[in-house]
């Protein structure tokens, strides 16, 4: 009977454990999940799973600068920070945050830095144009510069400071 | 044709210069940060006697957020004047320590031979750096009495500059 009641106790005691450490886990859990909420609101989509899970958490943190690193993605780098923000992608990917969703939850903390590409809007539209005008400037010189040649006399023949001395050299050439 | 040139370079050079002049003083490693004036990151973390600490319930009083840890240099150079300001602003004031990146055993061992300020909380995974948009040690958030941020520090701070800041917040 004792033999019972001490058997009993310490199932009770393991239960009361475990309901302490999952009150513990609900109690970190929920400001995490409720920080999420404010900022970004509902999950998009399906909570993902297995290799699905893993390929997108790879593919969103592809997409995120490492704050601590140059020029590096959250998924490239070896550092801790990297660490724990692939481990936040890949909760939020689980729980069925979608991709935009992720990305803007981390823009919240980050500022627009996050992203290794910035949104094409506002001033950031100069790093897409820019090269383009450039381009179309280097194409517009070179057809002007090939549409003038063929007729283009040469400099010195028009220079007419140029022609006696011209005329002297070719005299002494000739001799 | 000079002046062309001279007209068109300027037309790249100028632009290129005034965005390296509204440069200058900046650092360009600093992140700045998209919390300040917006509510401040809610969490709910264990201290280390395994109490809980809600940001929500520290309403009401301004609240110093100080991620650290004990392999930060600059952490280590203003722990005192971080242990000054909790005593100065005692009970007009909350001082929050969250560990960065440390283990709970280096913190209490740290503590126990300099002593502590406020409260030091243990976020394991880091999920309430990463929504603090932290990315070293020691960065400092100033909140409100209502639970708005109000300024960050990035990099170690002496005791009148924390005082200037809880002052403005009292």
């Amino acid at each position: 009977m004792s033999r019972r009641l001490e058997i009993c106790g310490g199932e009770i005691a393991r239960l009361t454990t475990l309901l302490v450490l999952l009150s513990a886990v609900a109690v970190i859990a929920q400001p995490a999940t409720e920080v999420r909420q404010d900022r970004i609101g509902a999950p998009d989509g399906p909570p993902l799973t297995g290799a699905a899970l893993e390929s997108l958490t790879e593919k969103v943190s592809s997409l995120m600068r490492c704050p601590v690193c140059q020029g590096l993605s959250v998924n490239d780098s070896p550092t801790p920070l990297a660490s724990a923000m692939k481990n936040e992608v890949r909760d939020m990917l689980a729980a069925g945050y979608s991709r935009d969703q992720v990305l803007e939850y981390f823009e919240q903390s980050y500022g627009e830095f996050i992203r290794l590409a910035p949104h094409a809007r506002g001033f950031n539209l100069t790093v897409w144009l820019a090269p383009l005008a450039l381009l179309a400037v280097g194409i517009a010189l070179i057809l002007r510069r090939r549409r003038e040649a063929p007729g283009r006399p040469a400099a010195a023949a028009v220079d007419p400071d140029l022609a006696a001395y011209r005329e002297q050299v070719r005299r002494e050439v000739g001799r | 044709m000079n002046r062309r040139v001279l007209l068109v370079g300027s037309l790249i050079v100028v632009p290129l210069l005034v965005f390296l002049a509204l440069s200058f003083g900046k650092d360009p490693r600093a992140i700045e940060s998209p919390l300040i004036d917006a509510p401040a990151p809610g969490f709910a973390l264990f201290d280390l006697d395994g109490q809980p600490v809600d940001l929500a319930e520290l309403r009401g009083q301004p609240v110093m957020i100080n991620f650290w840890a004990t392999w930060c240099q600059p952490c280590i150079v203003e722990h005192p004047a971080l242990q000054a300001a909790a005593r100065r602003y005692e009970g007009r004031a909350h001082f929050i320590g969250i560990v960065y990146q440390d283990d709970a055993a280096l913190i209490r061992s740290f503590i126990a031979s300099r002593g502590g300020w406020g409260r030091t909380l243990l976020d394991p995974d880091g999920e309430t750096a990463i929504a603090f948009g932290v990315y070293g040690a020691p960065e400092t958030f100033f909140i409100d009495a209502d639970g708005t941020v109000v300024r960050k520090v990035t990099g170690a701070m002496g005791i009148d500059f924390v005082s200037g800041i809880i002052e403005g917040l009292l």
